[in-house]
């Protein structure tokens, strides 16, 4: 087995693991979550060791696989990872051995649900690598059906309605998305998306084609960002899924789309998306102005976080439709970052619900004071999501927004109008802290026990990664920057 | 000399070693951000001595750090020491030290106070890093970050509501600008591909509209930060916080880094419109002169010291708006060392007397005998008196306008004089108050380890005026003494408003109680702060506010109610095809199952479970077989006859039918 | 006279005639079990003769009966197990009345 195997194995180990998780008897969940455990951690390790190995000046595909699986239809299986993958393989990779340790109190039908979560590792890891339209379509279809499992099943009050919202919503987004796929299959009679990229940046397809084209694949993607008006399946959601499930929602699954952008729309139809660019870009403020307004009337706080993810995922649109450098690189960043800071922010969320059984704004306050670990890392949280330099959330918006200010396609008073997204983030998030974090500790979290060594250790690793990015830009940067620039070149756009 | 690093450094390090600790330990190494402190003091006095006494605009030390590549160009941050850097480094450690001894003190009862020092040593280094970087973008990462320990030590003592509410309001009204500062930053980027001072403000040729545009986002940032008209909201609550905090962050360093900003970037200024630094001076002196008057009718001293902090920062601008650099950056330097000792003293005045309110002090100067003398020099430097630090730099600035001689630079002079002589007349206001008279409590001199701090910047305040020639040299402008004619007429108006506060507040000229019955309209004026606050209130904050439940309620009411209705729309339908499909389609689909289970009906008779019954068929077949296979070479001809045979059959059949 | 292989096909289509009668016609299942193993050792018979006749060096035949009367053994056993265990069951072995698998 070569090193060019090793995409393979990341992503059908958590196969394996899912195989074995399921076949636990429901008397032993402790064996369920140690093979999930290990399963995500060699993954992760794995994941390490791509990341070390990566070549960071080299900006095509590496480790890559590509074999014919149905040669009569010209489908291959076709797996490998350029700057901008990594870091979303890298960050799923994370958060699904995150997400495995925080269910640890996970007792309900716990093989199944451990099983659903290794399940969910092969899409997500897979979406990420598959090079191949089939391949990258089925991964992406997979994802769906342990989520909605796990929404469905270990969600809460209201989890039918929420489940079968997510997958209807995404199902019917990815229709669209698979028509498009077609049609540029019946066009240039190939899955490949390598080939596919070179084809779009060469001219060979017409605009009206490829508007068209473009239109199908935005449908697709933007319910998955998810862009204003698309976005409602979200809070539900978020609001009843299980802990682990947010994280992964959040932090993955919101990825999807916008990567769709990255890696299909720029590349293949550039010339529809210098089209598009404006409108979508009035969308990305919309959703960003929208979003933190939305968020900051929220009484629920996965509810809040669920809309401060609408606002952060428009910064990334507004990134990615710059069609610079810059915006490209400040995109990515917020991918990673909001990946991270949401993640912990969902996971504090879900330890104090936990403990005091209530995610009311309303009911909490003075966390600070009764529980002061917790409450300091949830102010971080905060802090890192509301863009304070020094932290991960800062390096994308920023970016974003120079690349923004200087793209060709993007008018001025659209940036003007993300800069004050910004203060609207501080506003929506400083109000949440002010409620829950700071004054006097209120009756519901009397008595109750700090984070415990294991929540520590959940949260340690996001912390370390959000000053990391914060402080040293290039330790992310350094992998996307030649993608990047890659793509801008292809695209045509500023530098 | 790497290690300039470690100026910033040392206090960062010594947040990161206290943030993760628990209470009982942080408390226990209190001290340490003190000692990180003096280490950042001795070495800013080293990096005094590399850069005088040439000074200049060139640094003599820059180091650069690549932050990350953006499309394989480098997106670089960088340090510099040059003239104005070795100032503020001065001014930041000797006050930051000073603030920190007196804290030791201050805080010791307090169970948090761990992390206060903490805080206190993240913004020491925040600032630190500030004034060392070489480039708008690092100078804006600073920035924030003492936005945020500014946040945090405004609120905090915040189970109580006060600190709370206006630690967010500093955060979000300082931000507000911010959002004019990260715009100002993108459009430099995308005009002259850098943050780098050198780049930015000597080797890029601007464009008068890109120079105003990305000015006006500076001045932006700056307004919000030196709490300039209309942003200065925050500055009077953020008293809420500990007093020493307010010293070092709201009185001598933090609030100053807009002038500091503006100082810096005043060549693109230069190359914007002309109206951008005429603007400047605007909001400089309407600040000015608003600082004074409502400083003039608070009762609570912290307030007044606030009010008054603004007011010397409008003064600031106003040198800003001239151009003068240098006088500002001398003002910010004075105002740095006095207002925190007023500061200090304020403190001290309030733990003793356990009030704010100057009403319920007096007679203080008796039993606080080194409190007196220290608040008095401070008060006496805020007043523009000959010889103490105020009068020169304050002199400097009025200079410059009657040099420049404009309509609106004449304009400006006369409001600043007219704010000195206000100036002049609060501080004998509060000083008569709480210093002089009967004594009102039985206050106590405080211990010695915060006096000292006190009587440091005492002798600072006192002294350092002298050095105006040489901090003007040291920056590269040339100056001499102070031209006589000005500074009398400034001595003039200092001494007219201490005279007007003797003659009103130690002689009782006026009674001022009557003066507010008489005017309710003007004191309500005056108590509202010119009703900006209740403004944004209202206008801004209740309005954002009322939109965003607008705004959620359209979310789930509109939005998703579109996406519902679609989903019952949907199952709408599924109903009526429900419907079709179960009389219809399954009955095309029952009709095949009947005829089927007819058939098999008549089938089943074939299967008798009986063994010898499947026996014989079971011959009977394999006979069929062999006769198959003997058959097979006729089968043809075979097959053929018998389709002719029956095609005969139907045809004769259907011939004796139709006859 | 020689005894030429027309007399042992006929002996054997003699005995295999006889078998399958009893086969079809026999109401007892031991009789049916009998008159199978009349008709596998017609075939035997068949194969011994041809066996001889036309390929005299080869044996293939003799063979396949010896094997075919081993397997036939075995099968006999187990049919007369399968008929006492019927018998243990249904007190009979009259094939008639066990028809319990009728459509």
């Amino acid at each position: 087995m070569g090193i060019s195997d090793l995409l393979s194995v990341v992503v059908f180990l958590p196969l394996a693991g899912a195989v074995v998780s399921a076949l636990v008897p429901k008397t032993r969940p402790e064996v369920a979550k140690w093979v999930a455990a290990i399963t995500m951690g060699l993954g992760l390790a794995l994941t390490v060791w791509i990341v070390a190995v990566f070549d960071r000046t080299a900006s095509g595909m590496q480790f890559v696989t590509n074999v014919a699986w149905v040669p009569q239809a010209g489908i291959h299986y076709h797996l490998g990872v350029d700057g901008v993958s990594i870091t979303m393989l890298a960050l799923s990779s994370l958060l699904g051995l995150i997400a495995v340790i925080a269910s640890w109190k996970v007792t309900d039908r716990a093989p199944t649900y451990f099983a659903m979560l290794l399940l969910l590792q092969v899409g997500m890891n897979g979406v990420f690598l598959a090079l191949d339209f089939v391949l990258f379509y089925m991964f992406w279809e997979l994802v769906l059906v342990p989520m909605f499992f796990l929404i469905g099943m270990w969600g809460g009050t209201r989890r039918e309605y929420a489940s079968v919202k997510f997958f209807i919503y995404t199902l019917a987004g990815s229709v669209f998305m698979l028509v498009g796929m077609i049609a540029l299959y019946l066009h240039t009679g190939t899955f490949d998306m390598v080939a596919l990229a070179k084809a779009g940046s060469t001219g060979a397809l017409g605009i009206g084609f490829q508007n068209w084209v473009f239109l199908a694949f935005f449908l697709g993607f933007a319910v998955k960002v998810p862009l204003f008006p698309l976005h409602t399946w979200l809070p539900d959601a978020h609001v009843e899924a299980p802990t682990a499930a947010s994280v992964l929602l959040a932090g993955i699954l919101l990825k999807m789309g916008t990567y769709g952008f990255i890696r299909v729309s720029l590349p293949m139809l550039p010339d529809a998306a210098r089209a598009w660019a404006p409108w979508i870009a009035v969308l990305a403020v919309i959703s960003i102005v929208y979003g933190a307004a939305v968020a900051f009337a929220q009484t629920d706080l996965k509810k809040l976080v669920a809309y401060s993810s609408v606002s952060h995922m428009g910064f990334v649109m507004l990134g990615i439709f710059s069609m610079t450098t810059a915006g490209l690189n400040g995109a990515v960043a917020v991918m990673f970052s909001h990946g991270v800071v949401t993640g912990m922010l969902f996971l504090i969320v879900g330890m104090v619900y936990d403990r005091t059984h209530t995610r009311q704004i309303a009911d909490l306050s003075g966390l600070s004071s009764a529980m002061p670990v917790m409450g300091g890392l949830l102010a971080f949280a905060s802090f890192a999501s509301l863009g304070l330099p020094g932290l991960s959330g800062f390096v994308g918006e920023f970016l974003s927004l120079i690349g923004a200010w200087q793209s060709a396609v993007i008018p001025h008073w659209i940036t003007v109008i993300a800069a004050v997204g910004v203060l609207l983030a501080a506003a929506y998030m400083l109000w949440m802290v002010l409620r829950v974090v700071l004054g006097k500790p209120s009756e519901v979290l009397r008595g109750l026990p700090d984070a415990s060594t294991r929540e520590l250790w959940v949260l340690a690793p996001l912390v370390a990664l959000t000053l990391i990015v914060g402080l040293y830009w290039s330790s992310l940067l350094a992998f996307v920057d030649p993608a990047v620039k890659a793509l801008v070149a292809l695209v045509g756009g500023a530098a | 000399m790497t290690w300039l690093v470690l100026i910033p450094l040392l206090p960062a390090l010594a947040f990161a070693a206290m943030a993760p600790m628990s209470r009982r330990v942080r408390t226990a190494v209190r001290w340490l951000p003190l000692a990180a402190m003096s280490g950042s003091l001795l070495m800013s006095f080293a990096a005094f001595a590399r850069v005088w006494p040439g000074g200049g605009e060139e640094p003599v030390w820059r180091a650069t750090f690549s932050l990350a590549t953006l499309g394989g160009a480098p997106l670089s941050v960088g340090l510099r020491l040059d003239a104005v850097t070795a100032i503020m480094l001065l001014v930041v450690t000797i006050v930051g030290v000073c603030v920190q001894v007196y804290s030791l003190g201050y805080m010791h009862r307090d169970e948090r106070q761990g992390w206060y020092f903490a805080v206190l040593s993240l913004f020491s280094a925040a600032m630190l890093l500030l004034v060392l970087s070489g480039d708008f973008l690092l100078l804006y990462m600073s920035w924030e970050v003492m936005g945020l320990c500014s946040y945090l030590l405004i609120g905090f003592w915040h189970e109580q509501d006060a600190p709370r509410r206006a630690s967010i309001k500093a955060f979000l009204t300082t931000r507000v600008g911010d959002v004019g500062f990260a715009i100002g930053l993108a459009a430099m980027w995308a005009y002259a591909h850098s943050f780098d001072f050198a780049v930015v403000l000597r080797d890029t040729h601007w464009t008068v509209a890109a120079a105003t545009l990305v000015s006006l986002g500076l001045l932006a940032g700056a307004m919000g930060k030196s709490a300039q008209v209309p942003l200065h909201v925050w500055l009077p609550d953020a008293r809420a916080g500990p007093t020493p905090a307010s010293a070092l962050i709201h009185a001598a360093t933090m609030v100053a880094a807009g002038v500091y900003l503006v100082a810096r970037a005043l060549p693109i200024f230069h190359a914007a419109a002309p109206w951008v630094l005429i603007f400047v001076m605007g909001v400089g002196t309407a600040t000015a002169l608003l600082g004074a008057t409502l400083a003039m009718v608070q009762y609570d001293i912290k307030k007044v010291l606030a009010y008054s902090t603004i007011s010397q920062l409008g003064y600031m601008f106003i040198a800003l708006g001239a151009g003068a650099e240098g006088a500002a950056l001398f003002h910010l330097t004075t105002h740095a060392f006095f207002k925190s000792l007023l500061f200090l003293g304020a403190g001290v005045i309030i733990h003793a007397t356990h009030t704010q309110d100057i009403r319920e002090m007096g007679g203080l100067r008796k039993t606080m005998p080194w409190t007196t003398g220290t608040f008095l020099f401070g008060a006496l430097a805020l007043s523009g008196v000959f010889p103490f630090s105020g009068f020169w730099s304050k002199d400097d600035i009025l200079m410059t306008l009657w040099t420049q001689h404009t309509w609106w630079s004449l304009t400006a002079l006369s409001v600043a004089l007219l704010v000195a002589a206000m100036t002049a007349f609060y501080m004998t206001r509060v000083c008569i108050r709480v210093f002089a008279g009967r004594a009102c409590s039985l206050a106590r001199e405080t211990h010695l380890d915060m006096i000292v701090p006190m009587a440091v910047l005492a002798g600072i305040t006192a002294v350092i005026g002298f050095t105006s020639p040489a901090f003007a040299a040291f920056l590269g402008e040339v100056k001499g003494w102070p031209d006589l004619g000005m500074a009398v007429v400034g001595s003039i108006a200092a001494t007219t408003g201490i005279g007007l506060g003797v003659w009103i507040y130690a002689f009782a000229g006026v009674d001022t109680q009557e003066l507010r019955v008489r005017f309710p309209r003007v004191t309500a004026v005056l108590e509202n702060g010119f009703y900006f606050d209740l403004t944004y209130n209202r206008g801004l904050v209740e309005t954002f506010q009322w939109l965003t439940r607008l705004l959620a309620a359209f979310d789930t009411t509109v939005v998703d109610g579109a996406v519902n209705a679609v989903a019952r729309g949907w199952s709408a339908a599924s109903r009526v095809s429900w419907a079709f499909d179960g009389t219809v389609v399954d009955g095309a689909v029952n009709g095949v199952g009947a005829l089927v289970k007819r058939a098999g009906d008549r089938v089943r008779t074939l299967q008798s479970g009986r063994v010898q019954g499947y026996q014989r068929l079971g011959y009977a077949g394999l006979l069929a077989l062999l006769g198959l296979a003997l058959l097979v070479p006729y089968i043809g001809a075979l097959a053929a006859a018998a389709c002719a045979f029956v095609a005969l059959i139907v045809v004769g059949v259907i011939v004796v039918r139709g006859a | 006279m020689t005894v030429g292989p027309i007399a042992f096909m006929a002996l054997a289509g003699v005995l295999f005639c006889i078998g399958l009668f009893g086969a079809l016609t026999k109401k007892s299942a031991v009789m049916v079990l009998m008159s199978l193993e009349l008709m596998t050792n017609a075939v035997n018979l068949n194969l011994v003769a041809v066996s001889r006749f036309v390929t005299p060096s080869s044996m293939a035949g003799q063979f396949a009966a010896a094997f075919i009367i081993v397997v036939a053994a075995a099968e006999i056993g187990l049919g007369l197990a399968l008929v006492l265990a019927l018998y243990r069951m249904r007190k009979t072995v009259e094939l008639d009345r066990i028809d319990r698998l009728r459509g």
